[in-house]
């Protein structure tokens, strides 16, 4: 606990420092506006918060709701945000780019919110950060699309809490080819998605003096795979998966029987199969195989106090599922990046002594002068480190191995090895 | 005799043990789906040999209802109806007012869950409880009594046309609305639709609601197929499908309005699978949101209900063809299409449970939380447990089953009374039994095929 909050006000005050003389400033030069602000005080902060209620990412939606409104709960008990309780509001985007749009809209002109917070889909991130751009709303996502980083958005739109999908593939290669085999054959989603797997890692593992000896997308609609696997190159030494949708448990099945009990290593990311349960029949041939998470589900034998903290407020037992149903499993691996995210605004507000909208800019400067965050209850997944320029945080990988049908870490990726040169300087555009 | 329907039974049973497969998503796949499709069929298949070796005595009987007590069916009082009002005038004002997130306001959850599903379920069940609690009624006698009178009778030759383009409106929000239930636009349509059919009452009175407000049209429908119901003054009971037998014929426009409740509820669920997804070259893995489908689905709409009624005619006319009567084919289409009603019912239950399951927590949770209980866990475990999903599905599977397997049944029977002979009815009956099998096939289908939203 003390550790926690040691961390939390250095973060604090180092934003701190750097805002303090333009904060004061400001007010001494706009005695209206302060006395303004100072009225606005006992109002709460309002976060926009938009929810996958509906659409192909509800499930993810849910839990993100519940992380978040824990999160907030435990801002509010310890006193808010400068002194200001915090509300959620929030609105369903239908895991739809357009309404992402939509909503990013009602709340900066309607519902009066000071920010906007929430979204985990790719493409409602790309739909709605340039509206959140136009009208100036700080927009925290928590995605882990590389698009933040890659200098596709602007500078409104922040990923404070949850690392992209181009560091997770890069901190696996050295694991990968150190511990299971310099041979690898992908097998991915032949989309987008999947694409950023291939060419990330090809470019990973390469580094690491292993190759990729089969490349083998699958179309999107496939249902059944077994005729695929016949393509796996003899040479090949790991498989590394990452199908996603309906098909997963059929694929899982169907690599099972292909390969039956001589197999080579198998490597996946658990966005196959977040929010599904590992004991579900068929499941029984990943014994043995490994997981990227983001976050380890299960409770592991050194698990942290922080990772107790953060279970027990949103109220998730030690298999990573719902305390009132064990078959309700959550999604472990990402949704910690909402808690970590609503942290990282509060930081942010505190240290741009953020009084409300006209105050924005000088949230994202704050933000932006975030360097490090430490492991603590307010970062419970591990230590952060947040490039200002790019807009994109970084943090530990967990890889974890199927054991007894539970997910136990064999290897934690540091935080240098999943970082990469900057693609874009947000801090050069103007506010 | 006994045996054969004994067999029947068997058969049905083997058909859902066999079509015992997981319900959800992943768990959809990992089965031999298209073992459970074939078995399904098949009882629908057994159902038509059946019937047709049946002496026709006991295939009417079958329908013929048990008189329970004298009992006259009170009239609906203005004053439920009103209550019905308010209550529909409190969840409009909610929509506006309450929280935006649909899972956590009451207008969404009372629309797609409680009524969509629920009440139109309690509806095919009970009976027609909808002429008791319609928003309409009351209002309506209430300002008839202030004098106001209908100002235009509605045109006998319209008949139930609006009715099926009133539906066709709400289909069309069902199906291709952006947003269904984002709470203030649908408090704005709800209010919208009230408005106008008010409007259409108050201009040609009571019958306005009955032939032309489209929803209530296809509550009335279904209802027909409920267990209990009134005739001549008594209370009776009998098998799904009686009122219908003991009822009047649909003219042409009902029938055509029972085969579009069909098409709009084979096409929400068609428009969801990986098939659909690939006709119109959408990625399902990362579905692009309704917004982005808005014409492609109300252009599936708008080939959906065409073709599915060309379907069903061209059947009906091949069947009277079969049997010389080329000149009953408007009698047989309107006669024989109430016979679809169980089929669209049991899909309707079959297609909404799932997502009933799930929705009737976030009920539980709104409940609770305007009587200041404790929050309202929900969850979607069932989902992910092979004995759980195994029973959603069978639940699914198993209304379809019976709702074609009463429909093969209901329409043989009305084809008796249409043709007067049983091997006529039999005869007859081939091409629309060909047609109920293939489409027991494609309901089995959709409900075991992967769906991208």
């Amino acid at each position: 606990m003390s550790k926690s909050s040691e961390s939390k006000s250095a973060v604090s005050r180092r934003s701190a420092l750097k805002t303090l003389g333009l904060g004061a400033g400001a007010a001494a030069a706009l005695p209206l506006w302060a006395r303004y602000s100072s009225a606005e005080t006992a109002a709460p902060i309002r976060i926009g918060f938009q929810k996958h209620a509906t659409g192909i990412g509800a499930a993810y939606g849910r839990w993100y709701d519940r992380t978040s409104q824990a999160a907030v709960r435990l801002i509010n008990e310890a006193g808010g945000i400068n002194g200001r309780m915090v509300e959620l509001v929030t609105e369903d985007d239908g895991t739809d780019p357009k309404r992402g749009a939509e909503v990013i809209e009602k709340f900066a002109t309607q519902s009066n919110c000071d920010v906007a917070f929430g979204t985990l889909f790719s493409h409602v991130v790309v739909g709605s950060a340039p509206r959140a751009g136009e009208l100036k709303l700080p927009y925290f996502v928590v995605s882990e699309g590389h698009h933040v980083a890659s200098g596709m958005l602007n500078r409104y739109t922040v990923q404070p809490g949850i690392t992209d999908v181009k560091s997770q593939v890069q901190a696996m290669a050295p694991f990968v080819s150190q511990n299971l085999g310099k041979k690898v054959t992908m097998i991915f989603p032949d989309y987008a998605f999947g694409h950023d797997h291939r060419d990330f890692f090809t470019a990973a593992i390469e580094a690491q003096g292993g190759e990729v000896v089969g490349l083998i997308p699958i179309p999107p609609t496939e249902t059944s795979f077994t005729k695929y696997f016949p393509k796996i190159p003899r040479e090949t030494e790991v498989i590394y998966h990452v199908m996603v949708g309906p098909g997963v448990l059929t694929f899982v099945k169907e690599l099972g029987e292909f390969f039956g009990p001589s197999r080579p290593e198998i490597f996946g990311f658990i966005d196959s199969l977040e929010a599904v349960d590992l004991a579900s029949p068929g499941l029984e041939f990943l014994e043995g195989t490994y997981f990227w998470e983001g976050n380890p589900r299960y409770a592991q034998p050194d698990q942290t106090e922080y990772d107790k903290h953060f279970r027990a407020a949103i109220g998730i037992d030690e298999n990573g599922a719902s305390i009132n149903d064990s078959k309700d499993v959550s999604t472990y691996a990402h949704m910690f990046g909402c808690w970590e995210t609503l942290y990282v605004i509060k930081a942010g507000m505190e240290a741009a002594g953020y009084a409300g909208p006209q105050d924005r800019a000088k949230l994202i400067e704050a933000v932006e002068a975030i360097t490090t965050m430490p492991h603590s209850n307010e970062h419970p997944q591990g230590a952060k480190v947040f490039n200002g320029k790019t807009h994109q945080v970084f943090g530990p990988q967990y890889i974890s191995k199927v054991v007894d049908g539970k997910l136990m870490v064999v290897h934690t990726a540091s935080i240098e090895d999943g970082m990469y040169p900057d693609e874009v300087d947000y801090t050069t555009q103007a506010l | 005799m006994f045996h054969r329907f004994a067999l029947v039974v068997a058969l049905i049973c083997a058909a859902t043990r066999a079509l015992a497969h997981a319900g959800e998503q992943g768990f959809v796949l990992l089965l031999p789906t298209q073992l459970y499709i074939i078995g399904g069929g098949l009882s629908v298949l057994a159902t038509v040999l059946l019937i047709s070796v049946l002496p026709q005595r006991m295939a009417v009987s079958l329908f013929r209802p048990t008189t329970i007590k004298r009992w006259r069916l009170a009239r609906a009082k203005s004053g439920v109806s009103c209550i019905g009002f308010a209550v529909m005038v409190g969840l409009v004002f909610i929509g506006l007012t309450g929280p935006h997130d649909p899972n956590h306001n009451a207008l969404p959850l009372a629309v797609w869950a409680m009524f969509w599903f629920g009440f139109v379920t309690l509806q095919g069940l009970m009976g027609d409880l909808w002429r008791w609690i319609n928003p309409w009624t009351g209002p309506w006698l209430a300002i008839r009594r202030l004098g106001v009178r209908p100002i235009a009778r509605l045109p006998r030759w319209l008949g139930y046309w609006p009715a099926s383009l009133s539906f066709l409106a709400f289909a069309a929000v069902l199906l291709a609305h952006p947003s269904p239930s984002d709470p203030d636009a649908l408090a704005a349509m709800v209010a919208c639709y009230w408005v106008f059919h008010f409007i259409g009452m108050v201009v040609f009175g009571p019958a306005w609601l009955r032939r032309a407000e489209g929803l209530g049209v296809l509550l009335r429908c279904y209802a027909s197929l409920s267990v209990a119901g009134q005739s001549a003054g008594r209370l009776r009971l009998g098998v799904p499908g009686w009122k219908i037998v003991t009822g009047p014929r649909p003219d042409t426009s009902l029938a055509v309005f029972i085969v579009i409740l069909l098409a709009v509820g084979s096409f929400d669920g068609l428009n969801e699978t990986f098939w659909w997804m690939a006709r119109i070259g959408i990625n399902p893995l990362e579905f692009p949101g309704r917004s982005a489908v808005v014409a492609q689905n109300l252009a599936g709409l708008g080939l959906a209900v065409p073709m599915l009624v060309a379907a069903y005619a061209m059947a009906i006319w091949l069947g009277v063809r079969l049997i010389g009567q080329g000149a009953r084919f408007a009698a047989a289409f309107c006669a024989l299409a109430p016979a679809i009603l169980p089929i669209a019912f049991g899909y309707h239950f079959g297609h909404y449970m799932p997502g009933f399951l799930v929705q009737i927590q976030y009920v539980a949770g709104v409940i609770a939380d305007a009587f200041g209980m404790g929050p309202v866990h929900v969850t979607t475990g069932f989902f992910n447990t092979y004995a759980t999903v195994r029973a959603i599905w069978l639940l699914q599977a198993g209304s379809v089953v019976v709702g074609h397997i009463l429909a093969i049944i209901l329409s043989h029977v009305l084809a008796l009374s249409l043709f007067g002979t049983h091997r006529k009815a039999a005869i007859s009956q081939l091409p629309l039994a060909i047609f109920m099998v293939g489409y027991t096939v494609f309901g089995l289908w959709l409900l075991a095929s992967p769906r991208g939203v």
